[in-house]
């Protein structure tokens, strides 16, 4: 066979994904964004305060309100906090212009935030992109008036984003012990913000064996007024199909796999190392038929990342009408205990996900049922292109009409698709690497694999990070920016070199992704007999097992 | 309290399970009136492995007992044990609102729920909160501090907590019989009101309730608890040991450790060797009296440091009275040298406490833990003469019980 290189993926530029942050909140999961080292994108904060404002690392900062408030914050008032973006708004546009997606993370509540982030999701989509908005609502104890400032804000943005994720704080809180820190749970909020935000990348911008586009992710979210349902886990070993599937629907937001029994769509995204199995993944499949209804259609993708080594991981996303969540939520509240499968999860899974607590956070409004455009154009960059060069790309063209090679027509297409609004799938746009030689694109095509459905390049980067041991650094960042910029959003790259450098996330990433989803693992004793406690689990205190006679321990 | 009150302790131990009866008199003597004892199966480190198996232990129980007792029992206090068991002390604050200088009855109720406010993981169920002393103004005051003037009002509570389902499954095997769970007690905390004198837990001092298959420790300074907890070690495992070192069946083994064996580490008794007879006609078996006591001793000596380490730092220096041993396996010879190596504090064995009855019962330190409930029922309805222990217990069921009341 002649040996091919695998070519470089259509990529979206990294000027093309924008991060902004909103407000106090919205500036903190920007932090955690940076911190955890967000490759392909552009951050910015937007705020009033300006001492918060030039605390944020985020590269780029917009100071709203610069002659109404005057540096201070926006005092929850959120018609002051629109007003100060209002004063703001040319330049938020210029930040803002020619990026095709724009995730807009915010905390509601508070005035700049429930203020500004309505007009900037208008901006967002004024300018043509397509906009998801991260947004936490209040902590109960705040009283009842932010709460209602919040919800005001989240009727505005669920008509004005594409996408709408919420997270609850309250139920945030639970994702960390009542004994740890205040610290801690904020920043396992933002920390759960900040994972969602990069599955919802990942699954745009990586490529996959089967890969997964945006008409996909659009497809699982949208159901009009619903919650976004989201789970990642990952595992290794013995049974790390089940385990990663374990950990995945132990996430809150989906309430431990419960509120997957009513979704009409789910999207679920599979990456392994090179030695994952088909058989593995059937596992996983059959193990995830059981949370889902039977006539659910199941958005498969999967894609191979020789960084992910001997894991595997699993990444569901989906989304569940409000209402039927609120029967489920409350169905789920008082049979919370019965539900043995489920706590027998959290209980086995060890820390997975920090052993949560149920349910919601999340609710993402689809609005606009929108634009399901596939964004084949995957940033083969970085981790990804490593597995990329050893696999097979599949280019997985499935339901595609047409082969768009032109950047310049991939916009005007996509812009076309997000104002329409139509949820059809008729509009992917596919992108094939026309300029390969007939005949690698014929060895391409038939050292295919599998894809019999798209992909979701999700949750490389959760893999990638458990297992790359690296600290993660801005300049990292900067680095991998740099091997992905391009400008035109479906610019097509040739083949390329080798595998890019291996993503490199926070150490904190790192460790809480190692932490939630990796099975503790368990040392191998050198033991000893036990005689009638054989059998049982080890005794452990302080590293001794205690069944075992000290009288042949401590002779050893 | 006019007329005298008949009280039932369910200890569901490891080797036994244990119920005794016992009448209080209204001048708060005590008297044995039956005790139902039989050896427990399904129960492994003090909690229940074997549903079935154990529900029929403590029936059996229940029928011995009764049928000693003459009483028809209903209702019992269940105590439990199980390394899942810890207890940890905490403070809480109250500042007396402006205007109120003096202490009432309603701050000392604020302060002890901030005291017991304590974030316990979710999956664990309180089983004791007991208040270790007030301070006002940072002056301790052991007893009630109500119609003093203050201004900061502190309350330091010692609470033990355990696993909801584990607790449980204690509980649900009483009520299946079917039978009342009065209150739910600690087992040392339990142990430990039946070993130890008021002025001894005045003094400082550290029970070691040494089971079957725990060991169970409470430490009493300045009149409270100050720790407890609970070590998955106990006669079971110094049996086991001895098996597997020497290859003894198990049951020649426990016979072994109960006659030969020494904890001491004293060199004269550990000379010369042990012979196992054979009733089967074979061989009997040889085993050197040294080996012998060395796996007893090792096993227990390392169990007895566990419990140290795990004492507060400056826990032991205030013991001013001295380390209490109590449980079936205190029984053990040279377990007393042993512990007081270790603690280097005096060494008490159980005496015969103030109990009448059945004597013979009350010398065994097999049984402290379920007459320590008795005591722990006295105590109870001696603290609340109004709210009777059973409706403070009903309370807490409802709590702790899933199926309703």
């Amino acid at each position: 066979m002649i040996p091919y290189e695998r070519t470089r993926q259509q990529t979206i530029p990294n000027s093309a994904v924008k991060i902004i942050g909103v407000g106090g909140a919205g500036a903190n999961m920007l932090d955690r964004i940076a911190l955890d080292g967000m490759e392909g994108a552009e951050l910015l904060a937007c705020n009033t305060d300006v001492r918060t404002l030039t605390s944020s690392v985020a590269p780029e900062k917009i100071q709203l309100g610069r002659n109404l408030t005057r540096g201070l914050g926006s005092g929850g008032d959120p018609s002051l906090g629109n007003q100060a973006a209002e004063e703001a708004e040319l330049e938020i546009r210029d930040a803002l212009r020619d990026r095709k997606i724009i995730f807009i993370c915010v905390g509601l509540g508070g005035g700049t935030g429930s203020g500004a982030a309505p007009l900037i999701a208008q901006l967002a989509r004024d300018e043509g992109a397509f906009t998801v908005v991260f947004a936490t609502t209040p902590f109960n104890f705040e009283g009842a008036r932010r709460r209602e400032q919040a919800e005001n804000a989240l009727a505005e943005l669920s008509t004005l984003a594409n996408a709408l994720i919420t997270f609850d704080n309250t139920r945030m809180g639970e994702l960390v012990l009542a004994k740890q820190g205040v610290h801690e749970a904020f920043s396992a909020a933002d920390r759960m913000v900040s994972e969602s935000i990069r599955a919802v990348t990942r699954i745009v911008m990586r490529p996959g064996l089967v890969n997964i586009g945006l008409d996909d992710l659009m497809a699982a979210l949208s159901s009009p007024k619903s919650r976004c349902l989201f789970g990642s886990g990952i595992a290794h070993g013995e049974n790390r199909a089940q385990q990663a599937l374990k950990n995945a629907l132990v996430s809150p937001l989906l309430d431990r796999g419960s509120l997957l029994n009513d979704t009409d769509t789910v999207l679920v995204h599979v990456c392994g190392g090179e030695d994952m199995t088909l058989y593995e993944l059937e596992l996983l499949m059959r193990g995830l038929s059981k949370h889902v209804p039977e006539t659910a259609q199941i958005l498969f993708g999967t894609s191979v990342d020789p960084a992910m080594a001997e894991s595997l991981s699993v990444t569901l996303v989906s989304s569940l009408p409000e209402d039927r969540l609120r029967a489920d939520f409350s169905k789920s509240v008082s049979t919370k205990k019965a539900e043995t499968f489920n706590d027998n999860d959290t209980g086995e899974s060890e820390s997975s996900e920090e052993a949560l607590p149920e349910d919601e956070g999340s609710l993402a409004e689809t609005t606009d049922p929108v634009s399901n455009e596939e964004i084949p154009a995957d940033n083969d960059s970085s981790a990804e292109s490593g597995q990329d060069s050893s696999l097979v790309k599949q280019e997985v063209e499935q339901e595609e009409d047409e082969i768009i090679v032109e950047a310049s027509e991939d916009e005007a297409q996509f812009e076309v698709v997000e104002e329409e609004s139509q949820p059809g799938a008729e509009s992917n746009i596919r992108i094939k690497v026309k300029e390969l030689p007939q005949s690698q694109e014929q060895d391409q095509e038939s050292l295919k694999i599998v894809p019999d459905e798209e992909p979701a390049p999700i949750s490389n980067e959760d893999l990638a990070s458990a297992f790359v041991e690296a600290v993660p650094s801005l300049e990292e960042t900067g680095q991998s920016l740099d091997l992905e910029g391009e400008d035109a959003f479906f610019a097509e790259t040739g083949p390329t070199g080798g595998p890019a450098p291996i993503k490199v996330e926070s150490l904190e990433e790192i460790q809480a992704s190692a932490q939630a989803k990796r099975p503790q693992g368990e040392l191998a004793l050198d033991g000893g007999p036990k005689g009638k406690f054989e059998g049982e689990d080890p005794n452990l205190i302080e590293g001794e097992d205690l069944d075992i006679p000290p009288f042949l321990r401590k002779k050893k | 309290m006019g007329k005298p009150r008949i009280h039932v302790g369910l200890e569901i131990g490891t080797t036994k399970t244990v119920m005794v009866v016992a009448e209080v008199k209204p001048d708060g003597s005590v008297k044995i009136l039956g005790l139902g004892e039989t050896s427990s199966a399904g129960v492994r480190k003090g909690e229940i492995v074997d549903y079935p198996q154990i529900r029929a232990c403590v029936k059996a129980a229940l029928l011995k007992a009764e049928d000693l007792s003459d009483v028809d029992i209903s209702s019992v206090f269940l105590s439990v044990t199980g390394p899942h068991i810890e207890g940890l002390n905490n403070r809480g604050t109250y500042r007396l609102p402006e205007g109120e200088p003096e202490i009432r009855p309603r701050h000392v109720e604020e302060v002890k729920e901030i005291a017991s406010d304590i974030a316990i993981p979710s999956e664990h169920v309180y089983l004791h909160s007991l208040i270790r002393h007030y301070a006002v103004d940072g002056q301790p005051h052991a007893t009630m501090p109500t119609g003093l003037m203050g201004r900061k009002l502190d309350a330091e509570f010692h609470i033990v907590h355990g696993v909801r389902t584990r607790v449980q499954n204690s509980i649900k095997c009483a009520r299946e019989i079917p039978l009342d769970v009065d209150d739910v007690v600690f087992a040392p905390i339990a142990s430990a009101q039946v070993v130890l004198e008021r002025k001894w837990k005045e003094a400082g001092a550290l029970v070691l309730d040494i089971g079957g298959g725990t060991t169970d420790y409470v430490l009493y300074v300045d009149g409270a608890i100050l720790a407890s907890g609970c070590i998955p070690v106990g006669g079971d495992h110094v049996t086991n040991d001895i098996h597997l070192v020497t290859h003894l069946p198990l049951s020649k083994a426990e016979q072994v450790k109960k006659t030969e064996g020494c904890a001491s580490g004293d060199p004269e008794k550990s000379d010369g060797i042990v012979t196992v007879p054979d009733e089967g006609g074979f061989p009997d078996v040889e085993l050197k009296r040294q080996i012998l006591n060395d796996v007893i001793r090792m096993r227990f000596q390392e169990t007895l440091e566990l419990v140290k380490e795990r004492l507060p730092q400056d826990g032991l220096v205030r013991v001013g009275k001295g380390v209490f041993l109590t449980g079936g396996s205190s029984q053990m010879a040279g377990l007393g040298e042993l512990a007081q190596d270790v603690f280097g504090l005096p060494v008490y064995k159980p005496e015969s406490p103030d109990v009448s009855g059945v004597h013979a019962y009350i010398k065994d330190p097999q049984y402290s833990t379920a007459l320590g409930l008795i005591r722990y029922a006295q105590i109870l309805e001696e603290e609340r003469p109004n709210s009777t222990a059973f409706s403070r217990a009903s309370g807490f069921f409802r709590s702790l019980w899933p199926f309703g009341g």
